[in-house]
């Protein structure tokens, strides 16, 4: 079993293209696929594939929220004081504290310092974990929806991973895991336990930034990684900076897709760019990347892996400063 | 006032919107600060080429135990919701720092004097300015490290960085730009914001990211315009239909064109270049931003 993560940094480079055409070419070659979206604030991957059937859905309580009571609070606002994550307000009409539900993370603080015990915590739902199949290639697909507001969870993350396990684990080759952007715990959670990570990159400086802070997080967890750079054409000289930054920190360059309107234009149409377009330059150049993902990281698996290993893999070591005496 | 762009999906172009806003106020003789919110993905000081300045490091709070004090009583790890704090058959607690949010709940569960907390340095706040001729704006950009992973504390941290700089230079606008996604991360960096500028792009996934960006700032009971970019790359039905759920106004659409993209590669802001269509849309933004702030007398 093979997990791979595809990965970017930045927003809007191509990571759901590429896990989308990769997961339907391998269902086509009868590879038994299993995709994860794990971007659950913007959750996109059964959009590129025409839409997904849900078979299964189910709220998930993992979080919580905190709750004052207005008869007993008697303002004193030691739990506005306390709370990291300033969620506490006073209200000016009544001069009691109330708590702004849209940026609480659901910690107990505010409970725990409450002089009068007005504050309670009540667990509420943080979104829905689904399951099914897309409606473009049937393929597999396990993702989650998070209520605007609510926190990024790694955690649910994790859950929909475990989902899949327990739905089609024993029926699944590979997994394709399409993370969301940034660096944060939706995209650490995505790479603890993978295999290898398909980084996705534009040629922008902005994109060279994001891609080189991913693969910081990727090299904690010692990964493999290779290249796709999307929107190729842009800039030249980006685009050989991007790639020189792949030669030196071994990173399997895979090629490159032409900045071409039909990958829009084929989201646009809720469907994959190889099947609305299938003559663009875009489309052929999709082709020859997964293909390559197909037989160079996945057929050859053992040997792909050993090669790509980062040089010097190290785990994060957070900086802590002891109290004072 | 505080204006915060934002739009749910990736690469819909905030950034593009948000560093274009403050360039065009600071050009008509604005004092502007930008606070690049986008604490994973930091990139406005690259599209500005401004030096930016560590100014301060962002530390959340981490517990240490002082064993002799501690009486095994279980009450910090029954409040700890990561598991960062964990103790096996009732012996004392010890801590996995990584999965620790520095909520601080087991310092003020401990009836023992047994925890004090320390510190961790999760990211930095950085500053510096942007100039283009005489035009000059302040930039402040808040960057978590890679592999922590709690988000929120670093933009908090950043956020109010910038408001106090804001006030420092009196400045007339604090421009926020905001990470991609709908979470916690950015209603965070929304909260304190008199307009929100919801940037979208007509696809089915800017419209679906859209209207979940929409259910947050309604919630929030947030002023909200929304910006569609790429205009004309598809028809714009899809992404009327969620604003017309909301009621909310489509204030500018920025034409879908090499010029644009050739901007993020790396030359000047649009809104300073002579004869550019997508520059004139995003001026003319900033006037109508500038409207109702000289309306609120703010």
């Amino acid at each position: 079993m093979i997990e791979v993560v595809i990965a970017s940094g930045k927003g809007g480079v191509g990571k759901t293209l590429i896990s989308a055409e990769l997961a339907l070419r391998l269902k086509e070659l009868g590879v038994k696929v299993t995709a994860v979206d794990a971007d659950a604030d913007a959750p996109n991957l059964h959009l590129v594939l025409g839409g997904a059937e849900w078979r299964v859905e189910e709220d998930y309580y993992e979080g919580w929220v905190a709750r004052i009571d207005n008869i007993k609070c008697v303002g004193c606002g030691a739990c506005a004081e306390a709370c990291l994550y300033k969620a506490i307000f006073k209200d000016k009409g009544t001069g009691k504290y109330r708590v702004n539900e849209l940026l609480c993370e659901g910690c107990a603080t505010c409970s725990l310092v409450c002089p009068v015990k007005a504050i309670t915590r009540i667990k509420v739902s943080s979104g829905k974990i689904r399951a099914g199949t897309t409606r473009v290639g049937k393929v597999r697909i396990a993702g989650a929806k998070l209520i605007p507001g609510r926190p990024n969870s790694g955690k649910l993350v994790t859950e929909v991973k475990t989902l899949a396990r327990k739905l089609w684990g024993n029926d699944t080759e590979i997994y394709i895991v399409d993370a969301a952007a940034g660096i944060g715990c939706q995209v650490i959670a995505s790479l603890a336990g993978a295999s290898a990570a398909i980084l996705v990159a534009e040629p922008t400086p902005a994109s060279l930034e994001d891609l080189m802070r991913v693969h910081r997080v990727v090299k904690h967890f010692g990964l493999p990684a290779a290249l796709v750079v999307n929107k190729a054409g842009l800039s030249e000289s980006m685009e050989a900076k991007i790639i020189e930054y792949a030669i030196k920190e071994n990173i399997d360059f895979l090629g490159s897709i032409p900045y071409d309107d039909t990958v829009p234009k084929a989201v646009a149409r809720l469907s994959p760019v190889t099947q609305a377009y299938p003559d663009s330059p875009a489309a052929a150049a999709v082709r020859d990347v997964v293909g390559k993902i197909i037989e160079r990281v996945i057929k050859d698996w053992d040997s792909w892996r050993l090669k790509h290993i980062p040089a010097n893999p190290q785990p994060y070591v957070p900086e802590i400063i002891p109290p004072s005496q | 006032m505080t204006v915060a762009v934002t739009g749910g999906k990736g690469g819909t172009g905030k950034s593009t919107v948000a560093v274009n806003l403050a360039v065009a106020l600071a050009s008509t003789g604005y004092r502007v600060v930008l606070a690049d919110l986008d604490v994973e993905g930091c990139v406005d000081h690259l599209l500005l080429r401004a030096e930016l300045k560590v100014v301060k490091p962002i530390k959340v709070p981490i517990p240490f135990i002082d064993y002799g004090k501690c009486v095994a009583c279980g009450a910090c790890t029954s409040v700890c919701d990561t598991g960062a704090l964990i103790s096996v058959r009732g012996g004392k607690p010890f801590l996995i720092p990584r999965l620790c949010s520095g909520c601080g709940a087991c310092f003020h569960a401990c009836r023992f004097g047994a925890i004090r907390m320390g510190w961790r340095v999760i990211g930095e706040v950085s500053a510096g300015k942007a100039r283009f001729g005489d035009i000059t704006l302040t930039l402040v950009s808040g960057r978590l490290r890679e592999g922590e992973e709690h988000v929120a504390p670093a933009v908090i941290a950043a956020r109010e960085e910038a408001i106090s700089l804001a006030s420092e230079e009196s400045a007339d606008f604090l421009v926020i730009d905001t990470a991609a996604g709908t979470g916690i991360a950015v209603s965070q960096a929304l909260s304190t914001a008199d307009l929100v500028l919801a940037v979208t792009e007509p696809t089915p996934l800017g419209a679906h990211d859209l209207d979940a960006i929409l259910e947050l700032t309604s919630k929030l009971g947030m002023r909200t315009w929304v910006v569609v970019n790429k205009h004309g790359l598809a028809p714009e039905n899809i992404v009327a239909g969620v604003v017309g759920r909301y009621g909310v106004p489509v204030v500018a659409r920025v034409p879908y064109s090499d010029e644009v993209v050739h901007a993020y590669v790396g030359g000047e802001p649009l809104v300073l270049r002579e004869g550019s269509v997508a520059g004139q849309e995003l001026r003319a933004l900033a006037s109508a931003v500038a409207s109702i702030a000289s309306v609120r007398g703010a």
